[in-house]
């Protein structure tokens, strides 16, 4: 599903060479929950940005099912993170002038899906996420468990191959934080590939899988897979 | 198309949009109608004279003193003119096409008839007149030299025959018969001998003279007053010499004068229409300073709304836009707002332009100058937001997972 090789990150200014990824190498299977892990400043968010098609490597191999997607233009990586990849933010990064309805369609729309389509995708994403009520709230008008909620159905919405979150639970209180990991691992078990970028060690555990980043490398990969639950794709690749 | 969500969120965020769409309202009124006045005021400025205007000069010429040989002096001076090489014809007038000041009267088709049939301005000529001017004879004579008489200062005059412009004629006699005809002018009786193809009137550019702009007559006299013109034409070439040489050679034949006034027909023409073009030029400065004033608010506030917006773009690109999606994104917004700016502004230039069509006379405005404004006023607002689109679509993507 997600298999990197060797990539590095650097950012440069006339004087100095900062590596924030230095000769990283990561596979990832579909179907897996992936935790990555690290203090801050380790190149937790470079990562994050670059599985995610943000910012492009300056050396190595990426290959994103099955395509390289190391060094792709501007408009074919938009093109991926909208077809492929779903985002979900620590801070939800819902747009404010925008409702719930509207936001969750805003990937929709950029993918040109027919109207009905979008409709009935949102509509299956906002149930899926317990919202279906909400639809024309405002992201003013919700908590921030239900904002991040609406994040989540939004990423959902699209059917991506992978999702990527990124600190999903830091600007939550507990029990919200509960609830979203809990939907999450329901997201899991359903059979999405998921790769989750914490400082969190007890989100980190609930992972399969525990990539820690230091300095910008990966020191330490727990093959160990844990599973949330029986799921036939998953079943076949434990086996 | 992402109309809908964009009208979504500038319902949230109305006063800017509404504002700058008020903006573009009060522009395309203002524009509409400045183009309207600056394309009447540019159409009447083009307008031909009747006369060989690069060809033609005027003096003024203007005796010391109040000398009791008049005719005598304008007869010399004009063998004098009239002698010179590159010199085609000169005669002696009360005024000229364009000068700004002259003659007329109403003209009548009976005696003591209580309102004229319409006005005309009076230009004193000879027989040289027609040649000097360059103004085509439709039908009839010339004057022969025999007719030319001598018209005092205040007098009123009994002129036998007069020669009139195609537009007079046709306003007296519509059926075209006017050659010949009888009309009455300055009180008395006088008959058309000649019909000229054009020949404006001195007052172009006010209400006075629009009202009657070809019609002129020509009678058959020498002004015998001591300040008066003599209209000059030169060889094809040759004006501004013989502009020089007729000065020289006037003062030749007699020093005790003043040439008050010796002018190009350029210089004439610039002249007569000095407010008109002033006017068009002050209205094209204040269209101009309105329409950079219009997209300087249109930048300021689409730069001002993507700097407000930048984690909210970062976070669209982050979901899939593409850069020239975000461009789109800021080009639509910008048009919604214009087009509702163009709906109101058509309303108040047509309003506008109705208000001074009851207050100033002035006519009613095409539809074309409101569809050109509006598009006008369209494309102003899709230039002025291309800079902040362009810096909005740079925004990277990564931009949405950094610390709010």
């Amino acid at each position: 599903m997600l298999k990197m090789s060797h990539l590095a990150k650097v950012y440069r200014t006339e004087v100095v060479e900062t590596y924030a990824l230095r000769d990283l190498s990561l596979n990832v299977r579909e179907g897996e929950f992936v935790a990555v892990t690290g203090p801050s400043g380790s190149g937790k968010t470079t990562f994050l940005n670059v599985t995610g098609l943000l910012e492009t490597p300056s050396s190595g191999q990426y290959l994103l099912d099955g395509e390289d997607v190391s060094q792709l233009g501007d408009d074919a990586r938009s093109r991926i993170r909208n077809e492929k990849i779903g985002f979900i933010f620590q801070a939800f990064n819902l747009i404010p002038d925008l409702n719930v309805f509207d936001n969750i369609d805003v990937p929709l729309r950029y993918r040109r899906m027919a109207g009905s389509e979008r409709k009935k995708r949102i509509g299956e994403a906002l149930e899926r996420v317990g919202l279906s009520a909400r639809a024309r709230h405002y992201p003013a008008e919700l908590s921030g468990g239900q904002q991040q909620r609406v994040a989540i159905a939004r990423a959902l919405a699209g059917s991506p191959r992978l999702l990527l979150a990124d600190e999903p639970t830091g600007n939550l209180d507990t029990q919200m934080a509960r609830g979203v990991m809990e939907l999450l691992e329901g997201i899991h078990r359903d059979g999405a590939t998921i790769v989750m970028v914490t400082h969190d060690p007890e989100l980190a555990v609930r992972a399969q899988r525990n990539v820690h980043i230091i300095d910008g490398q990966v020191v330490d990969l727990s093959e160990e897979p844990r599973f949330h639950g029986v799921h036939p794709a998953h079943a076949q690749t434990a086996a | 198309m992402h109309i809908r969500p964009i009208l979504s969120a500038m319902r949230r965020n109305k006063v800017g949009a509404f504002l700058i769409a008020l903006q573009m309202a009060l522009t395309l009124a203002i524009l509409c109608n400045s183009l309207f006045i600056i394309e009447q005021r540019l159409t009447l400025m083009a307008r031909a004279s009747g006369v060989d205007e690069d060809n033609v000069f005027v003096l003024t010429n203007q005796w010391v003193g109040t000398p009791d040989d008049l005719n005598a002096r304008i007869a010399t001076d004009l063998a004098g003119i009239r002698s010179l090489p590159g010199v085609v014809d000169a005669y002696p007038s009360n005024s000229y096409p364009l000068r700004g000041g002259g003659w007329s009267d109403g003209v009548m088709l009976a005696d003591h008839q209580v309102h004229p049939n319409t006005h005309t301005t009076l230009y004193f000529a000879d027989e040289h007149a027609l040649n000097t001017l360059g103004v085509k004879l439709l039908a009839g004579r010339n004057f022969s030299p025999d007719e030319i008489g001598s018209r005092a200062e205040n007098s009123l005059g009994h002129p036998p025959v007069v020669i009139v412009t195609k537009a007079l004629a046709d306003k007296m006699f519509p059926d075209g018969s006017a050659l010949g005809k009888t009309i009455y002018v300055e009180d008395g009786p006088t008959t058309i001998t000649g019909i000229v193809e054009k020949l404006q009137t001195p007052w172009v550019s006010n209400s006075f003279g629009e009202k009657f702009p070809e019609n002129s007559m020509l009678e058959p006299y020498h002004y015998m007053v001591s300040g008066y013109h003599y209209v000059v034409r030169a060889q094809p070439g040759q004006l501004d010499a013989v502009m020089k040489q007729v000065q020289k050679k006037l003062l030749e034949i007699n020093r005790a004068r003043v040439m008050v006034k010796v002018m190009t027909y350029a210089e004439v023409r610039a002249e007569a229409y000095r407010n008109y073009r002033g006017l068009a030029i002050i209205l094209g400065v204040v269209c101009t300073s309105l329409l950079a004033v219009t997209a300087f608010g249109i930048v300021g506030l689409t730069s001002f709304w993507v700097t407000q917006r930048r984690r909210q773009i970062g976070v669209r690109r982050a979901l899939g836009a593409t850069r020239r999606a975000i461009l789109f994104y800021f080009q639509t917004e910008n048009v919604i707002i214009a087009a509702a700016g163009a709906a109101v502004g058509v309303a108040l230039a047509v309003g506008l332009n109705l208000w001074m069509v009851t207050s100033f006379e002035m006519l009613r405005i095409g539809p074309a100058y409101v569809l050109v404004g509006a598009v006008a006023v369209m494309l102003l607002g899709q230039l002025a937001v291309l800079w902040p689109a362009l810096r909005a679509a740079s925004i990277p993507p990564a931009l949405a997972t950094r610390a709010a």
